[in-house]
């Protein structure tokens, strides 16, 4: 083929662009498309993807290929690019006509003659490609990023708020999530008006079971109700759309799936419609928020078992006691839950002063905490026959031993169990068992701290085992301290040396003037920073005090406990 | 007791100091409340009278004029005396629930306690969880009862990078933070610097807390620190590395104790200060540590030379061993 056929058949048989009117303003007029001699180069340039137009430096087309006309209709020789009615070409992407294009321009010199030439790339298909695939990645990274924001609250109205507050503004400009009613009534939370200058405000409310939109109750009942069923209206009667324009707001309601049932539902409203894609968005985004609540309610419900078995098993406040003051610290091993293997109590007797205890069972966590509950239970209901606290720890070890060996699963306790009554001379006089515990300490008036002879065996091991027991006077202002093993055994320093009993003596010298709490918060901090963050085992201190008689206590438990507030 | 209790908080002062001093739970409590039925503020009883009262026993503690059993009998003091005067106005809550809580390992509690009961009295509904709350107790509290807020207090700016672990895990229960304490630096520069709200004391607590949205997690990506982590690392090392030229025979068993207790601090303060990049914390831990062993008469040679081992040691820890050069000058100041 030559390159006058090529010329002269212009490929295809389309109308062979005549040169117009030369463009006087415009430099020189070039005239038709200038034949090759080398190469057909119209072919090649014809079938480029990208389309190419020439022109001179001052901007009037020399030549341009095929599918450049096809990209701009009014494309002639001899004319500028604005005299043929397109807007300039600039290096980059731009829109001409109703296509998307990206221009490159390149200078040509050939024989001292420059031309400009430009290379103008149809992208409309590959930008709507890309589009939509950002599109799907950015649905994508907010489902990604909905879940783990959604996974963080544990507790349902936390939860329902945060579920609100991302769906907007992605999802809609509104966003109304309802839970399922109990006992007759729902409750609500809605986000809106959510943009680049703030979060979202969010609010919420109850509604009675009875004024829910129709539109709610299908969803509940897992139907996607469609858009036709007046949904804007039913929403704006419950109140969630505001002052919107009904007639320019498109809403969509969507259940929030529970294991179960639908766990609540979730409304959007925004101005443009939803496409399938958004459909599949909001679907997406509702499962998460309906596990996310469907955690928080089962976190719920567990927290509230546990708490209320926790409650049972913590150590109880004692009782204000006439010439004693009580002092208690207790830091459990596992610190998310408020209960160990340690325990401590007091209990005021009938004929005047009172009986106390502190011990240690074998295990840890939960099934320690329980068999302490039975110790205590035991103990509570021994007490009412015997107030020896040696014969007390005997009775205690056969009860404990019937039972351990009933449920066959060997568990044992240590303890010192001691009764405190006024002492005719003013101060207490004690009596102390122990059942295989560590030594109590006491603090003197002089502030010197003496350790308790006192041994015995373990509780809940033999039959009538041999249970020491001793008598100790404490003037007033003189506090006797029991304590855990926990206490010395817990490892600190630089290499995790135990704290031990010397170390311990140590930091109550000269402590004698504190009050009983101090005393016995002042040793569960020593202990916490000798730990320095290690791990350690339940730790409990218990002191008893001889204040005088007439000494006011009506403040003594001013302070709650801070367990006791959880 | 039977004298006539003063009614202004100025003159109460004095008493109120010799209360704590007696370790007097109750002299104490009359004063307070006295003050409290002459028609003076609750707040002010707390803020003007126990704060400062407490930080007079903090001061004495640290130039040894009172022994750390003194200063704990009369910290308890102070502690019954803001529960009575809790007790006594027993505000209504009229706002939405704040817990407030010292981090692991923070037992100084009166002065969260104080901005606590501040709070109550602006009329939030306020749940103190007390000294030294173990970070998983902490966050199970929040997942359970949703507040408002948690406002975490630390003391100690040696323990920044265990406080920044516990805010995270606050935060990713979706309940916002708002610390305060001495440990974020008298202007809360370090709370600035790891991205967390700060107030400077109660007052300003409860206007933060006010506002809609005050926790907005920014910044601390510095906190990816391979200079850190090896200090965490080298931690007992360069404890031991201190012992070994410390002539430990002449010391009592307690004494030895003390001294690995203070060679723990200066670790751990240049740590934390190598953790916000801040040389000034370990100035600043410097400057306190000095009024502290110099009132005990710890030759503060000792401390120099500890000083001069560590920084050789931290060799390839360009910005520990600058810290420590540059604090010894204070150790002489």
């Amino acid at each position: 083929m030559s390159t006058a056929d090529v010329a002269g058949s212009e490929s295809g048989g389309r109308p062979v662009p005549t040169a117009a009117t030369p463009d006087r303003s415009a430099g020189t007029p070039v005239g038709r498309r200038r034949p090759s001699v080398v190469l057909p180069a119209a072919t090649v340039l014809d079938n480029f993807r990208e389309g190419v137009v020439v022109t001179d430096p001052a901007g009037v087309i020399r030549e341009f290929s095929e599918p450049a006309l096809r990209l701009m209709p009014g494309l002639a020789v001899g004319r500028t690019l604005a005299g043929c009615g397109v807007n300039p070409l600039t290096v980059g992407e731009q829109t001409v006509g109703d296509r998307r294009v990206r221009c490159r321009r390149v200078e040509l010199t050939v024989g001292g003659a420059t031309s400009i030439a430009w290379y103008v790339e149809d992208v409309t298909d590959a930008v709507a490609r890309s589009d939509a695939l950002l599109a799907e990645r950015g649905r994508a990274r907010f489902l990604a990023m909905a879940s783990q924001k959604l996974g963080n609250p544990l507790h349902e109205d936390r939860a329902a708020r945060a579920a609100v507050r991302l769906a907007v503004p992605t999802l809609g400009e509104v966003a109304v999530v309802l839970l399922a009613p109990r006992r007759g009534r729902a409750r609500w939370w809605r986000a809106a008006g959510g943009d680049a200058d703030g979060p979202a405000l969010v609010d919420g409310g109850v509604l009675d079971a009875d004024d829910m939109p129709a539109a709610v109750e299908q969803a509940l009942r897992g139907e996607e109700p469609s858009e036709a069923d007046w949904l804007a209206d039913q929403f704006a009667d419950a109140g969630w759309l505001g002052d919107r324009d009904l007639t320019r707001v498109t809403v969509r309601v969507v259940a929030l799936p529970g294991s179960a049932s639908a766990t609540g539902a979730l409304l959007v409203a925004r101005s443009t419609d939803l496409d399938e894609h958004d459909m599949d968005m909001l679907r997406g985004f509702a499962a998460r928020a309906g596990a996310a609540l469907d955690a928080a309610v089962l976190y719920r419900d567990q927290a509230e078992v546990a708490e209320t078995l926790q409650n049972s098993l913590a150590p109880t406040e004692p009782p204000s006691v006439g010439g004693v003051q009580w002092g208690a610290a207790y830091r459990p091993a596992q610190s998310s839950l408020r209960i160990g293997g340690d325990f401590y109590g007091a209990h005021e007797l009938p004929e005047g002063g009172a009986l106390f205890y502190l011990g240690d069972v074998s295990g840890k966590g939960v099934d320690a905490a329980v068999f302490t509950g039975q110790i205590r239970q035991g103990l509570q209901a021994l007490r009412r026959i015997e107030s020896d606290p040696a014969r007390l720890l005997t009775l205690l070890n056969d009860s404990v031993l019937e039972t351990t060996r009933a449920n066959g699963h060997g568990r044992f306790a240590t303890m010192v169990l001691g009764r405190a009554h006024p002492a005719p001379g003013g101060g207490l006089s004690l009596t102390l068992a122990s059942g295989g515990h560590l030594p109590p300490v006491v603090i003197r008036a002089d502030g010197s701290v003496e350790t308790v002879d006192l041994r015995g065996m373990l509780i809940g091991v033999v039959p009538d085992p041999r249970i020491a027991a001793v008598n100790v006077q404490l003037a007033a202002g003189e506090t006797c301290l029991l304590f855990s093993d926990g206490v010395t055994e817990a490892r600190g320093g630089v290499r995790g040396e135990q704290f031990g009993a010397t170390r311990l003596v140590d930091a109550l010298g000269g402590c004698q003037r504190m009050p009983a709490p101090a005393l016995a918060e002042r040793v569960e901090q020593v202990i916490g920073d000798w730990l320095g963050g290690r791990n350690h085992d339940d730790i409990a201190v218990f002191a008893v005090r001889a204040v005088s008689p007439g000494s006011p206590t009506r403040h003594l438990h001013a302070v709650p406990d801070r367990r006791l507030a959880s | 007791m039977t004298a006539v209790l003063d009614r202004t908080l100025d003159g109460a002062y004095p008493d109120y100091l010799r209360c704590l001093d007696d370790a007097d739970e109750t002299g104490a409590i009359d004063i307070a409340v006295a003050l409290l039925d002459y028609g003076v503020p609750a707040d002010r009883v707390l803020l003007d009278l126990v704060a400062p009262a407490q930080a007079q026993v903090g001061e004495w503690w640290a130039r040894n004029e009172w022994s750390v059993a003194q200063e704990h009998a009369a910290t308890h003091v102070s502690e019954r005396v803001v529960a009575a005067v809790a007790a006594t106005v027993r505000p209504r809550p009229s706002r939405e629930r704040i817990v407030v809580a010292c981090l692991d390992g923070e037992w100084h509690a009166l002065p969260a306690r104080l901005v606590a009961e501040v709070l109550r009295l602006d009329g939030w509904d306020v749940t103190f969880l007390g000294a030294s709350v173990p970070s998983p107790h902490l966050v199970s509290y929040l997942h359970r009862h949703d507040p408002r807020a948690v406002l975490l207090a630390c003391a100690l700016p040696m323990r920044l990078p265990h406080a920044f672990r516990a805010i995270e895990a606050c935060r990713r229960t979706d309940v916002p933070v708002l610390v305060g304490g001495r440990a974020f630096g008298a202007d809360g520069r370090w709370a600035r610097k790891l991205g967390v709200a700060w107030a400077a004391d109660a007052r300003a607590a409860s206007a933060v807390l006010a506002t809609p949205a005050f926790d907005v997690p920014h910044g601390a990506s510095f906190l990816d620190d391979a200079e850190y982590a090896g200090l965490v690392a080298a931690r007992v090392e360069l404890i031991d590395l201190a012992l070994d030229r410390l002539d430990l025979a002449r010391y009592s068993p307690p004494q030895v104790d003390a001294t690995v207790a203070d060679l723990g601090y200066i670790v751990d303060s240049l740590t934390a200060a190598v953790y916000v990049d801040d040389a000034t914390l370990f100035g600043e831990f410097v400057s306190w540590m000095r009024t502290v062993l110099a009132s005990r008469k710890v030759p503060l040679q000792t401390v120099g030379s500890t000083f001069d081992v560590m920084a050789g040691r931290l060799r390839d820890f360009p910005r520990a061993r600058a810290y420590l050069r540059g604090a010894a000058p204070r150790l002489a100041a």
